[in-house]
């Protein structure tokens, strides 16, 4: 650069050079107090269902509670085959209550990757600086990944762990493909709020956008449980995707699992380019 | 200085036209800001300052028309050229939870490199504990968070929106003395302001702009004879016929209104003249009271805007 010619060649004072990622970095660190506390949450929901799962299971009581729900809600709610380990977390965690908080996690974080950060007035500065709204958007997007990644491996490991004592008996390689599937669903939502924050520059509009993934595919997903007429429904719902073939009992197929990755890069990278066009901060 | 690199303006701006939905913010705006001087521009709100820097840092895209910064197009430019630019926003919005040091850390991260004593030096200047939280700091201190943040990296171009809102006096002294080091190192500042005693203090030139459009762009010399002020005469002694007989011949003299009061005669005004032939022709009165103040600068604008051409 021409400026360093320019400058004093006395000053030996301690240089702040620059980094590789500085976006991406900052994005783990600004976050890692969040990361903690959702990772609290997901031990504290799972360390609540899973060791209740050995009383539950061998009580007759519990199984003619469940008979007596009407079938649409066990349909919906997948507790049909809550006699096993393996349902049994699929339909407690994966399905409701850890889907729930790491969507919300995703949704949150995504929207306010760029969104928040435009909206807030702070993106304008750091667009000013030496990186471009490609690079921004494509370190934050990177972030994400990484983040909702280390949720699905708090999953991960605090299931393994209640494996044996809770009498779960979930087979390890499903259990593996199973946190990345939720992770890769996550993802999704995720990236639909950083991909709809970054069209419009509000936190709002990605909540909205990634929520609307979430809830729509929950909803179709519990809708077309109930009926063979509406099973086409089943095929517009990510949730499906990801859970209806139950792969914590069953594992997936690469496929399945690529393609939530696939379609989250897909996403980010129309993020990037939504944000490459339009004015910022306006 | 040639160690800035290559010839050519630092800016170079072709008929900028922005339009924000019906309204139209930018219409055709051209100017150049030759390497190593400080340009200023001033008017009044929403005339088009913010957006024209904006459009320079390519964070709004044009209509039409294009900005060549230090030779490089400024449409998606990389970071190469960024990095050459300190910016501060008009409306600073700095992130509320670290401290100050951290946050021009980042930002060194992502345009250094930086020396951290000149970090420390600047912030000395210019008052600033870099060790607070940013949330707890006062307006003024954010602002100078964000001119050390702007300075650090020491950019070839300044591009800085009124740098100098939230400062007290004391400190706006201390940010002109930047600006006039920055031009001895060669580097090239853009600025924007609406108080024209500080743009006639620190720039060559300055471009007045208004609706989106510059009406003209002056030397501070000639924008200093045109300023307008507003005056107020009393002198004992005399009628109010031969106080207004002594100023109506004087040039630029305008709205002149004399009264008698009870020992004499009173004048009010709008002057737009050489401020020397005015003290001359007041010099033999008795006065007892004489008021010479600057005028609001969205005052001036309005006025060279309605008589363009007495103005070059």
């Amino acid at each position: 650069m021409t400026a360093a010619a320019a400058r004093p060649a006395a000053d030996q004072s301690e240089l702040v050079r620059r980094t590789m990622l500085p976006i991406f970095t900052k994005s783990l660190i600004d976050g890692w107090r969040s990361l903690v506390g959702w990772s609290v949450g997901f031990t504290a929901a799972l360390s609540l269902y899973l060791p209740i799962f050995p009383s539950m299971s061998g009580n007759s009581q519990m199984q003619d509670l469940i008979d007596s729900l009407p079938t649409e809600l066990t349909r919906t709610l997948n507790y049909q085959q809550i006699d096993t380990g393996a349902g049994y977390t699929q339909s407690t965690f994966f399905g409701l209550m850890g889907f729930l908080l790491i969507s919300i996690a995703a949704i949150s974080w995504g929207a306010a990757a760029i969104g928040g950060d435009e909206e807030s007035g702070q993106l304008e500065l750091t667009l000013a600086h030496a990186v471009t709204r490609v690079e921004v958007a494509a370190q934050r997007f990177a972030a994400l990944v990484v983040k909702i990644l280390a949720l699905a491996l708090v999953a991960f490991a605090v299931i393994l762990f209640w494996n044996g004592p809770a009498e779960l008996d979930i087979d390890l390689a499903n259990l593996a493909v199973t946190c990345l599937l939720f992770g890769g669903l996550a993802l999704v939502c995720g990236s639909t709020a950083l991909l709809c924050g970054a069209i419009t520059g509000r936190r709002i509009w990605g909540i909205g956008g990634g929520a609307a993934v979430a809830v729509v595919g929950y909803v179709f997903n519990a809708i077309a449980n109930q009926s063979a007429d509406l099973e086409w429904l089943h095929w517009l719902s990510p949730y499906y995707a990801a859970f209806g073939d139950n792969p914590l009992a069953n594992g997936t197929d690469a496929w399945t699992l690529v393609g939530f990755y696939l379609a989250a890069l897909v996403l980010g990278g129309l993020a990037a380019l939504a944000l490459r066009q339009r004015d910022v901060g306006v | 200085m040639t160690s800035r690199g290559s010839s050519g303006p630092a800016i170079e701006a072709i008929d900028l036209v922005k339009w924000f939905g019906k309204t139209v913010a930018l219409d055709g705006v051209s100017f150049t800001v030759p390497r190593g001087s400080v340009f200023g521009v001033i008017g009044p709100n929403g005339a088009g300052k913010t957006t024209i820097m904006r459009a320079l840092l390519d964070l709004i895209r044009l209509a039409s028309g294009h900005a060549t910064l230090l030779g490089t197009d400024s449409r998606n430019a990389g970071p190469e050229l960024r990095r050459r630019i300190g910016f501060l926003p008009g409306e600073l919005i700095l992130e509320g939870r670290v401290t100050g040091r951290r946050l021009l850390r980042h930002y060194a991260n992502i345009s250094g490199p930086v020396h951290s004593g000149r970090v420390d030096d600047l912030a000395g200047r210019l008052g600033l504990d870099l060790d607070r939280t940013v949330r707890t700091l006062s307006k003024g201190n954010k602002q100078k968070l964000g001119i050390v943040q702007a300075f650090m990296h020491q950019p070839d171009l300044l591009v800085l929106d009124e740098p100098t809102s939230g400062l007290d006096p004391l400190m706006q002294q201390e940010f002109l003395a930047l600006v006039s080091e920055a031009r001895d190192a060669g580097q090239t500042v853009f600025l924007s302001s609406h108080v024209i005693s500080e743009i006639q203090q620190a720039a060559d030139e300055v471009a007045i702009l208004r609706d989106g459009r510059i009406i003209t762009v002056a030397g501070v010399e000639s924008l200093r004879d045109t300023a307008i002020r507003h005056i107020r005469v009393s002198a004992n002694g005399l009628s109010a016929a031969e106080l207004n007989s002594r100023l109506v011949p004087l040039i630029g003299m305008g709205e002149l209104d004399c009264r008698a009061t009870a020992t004499g005669a009173e004048a009010t005004a709008v002057f737009s003249g050489a401020i020397s032939p005015f003290v001359q022709a007041i010099s033999t009165l008795s006065l007892t009271d004489l008021v010479v103040e600057e005028p609001e600068l969205e005052e001036s604008v309005l006025r060279l805007y309605s008589q363009p051409k007495a103005r070059r």
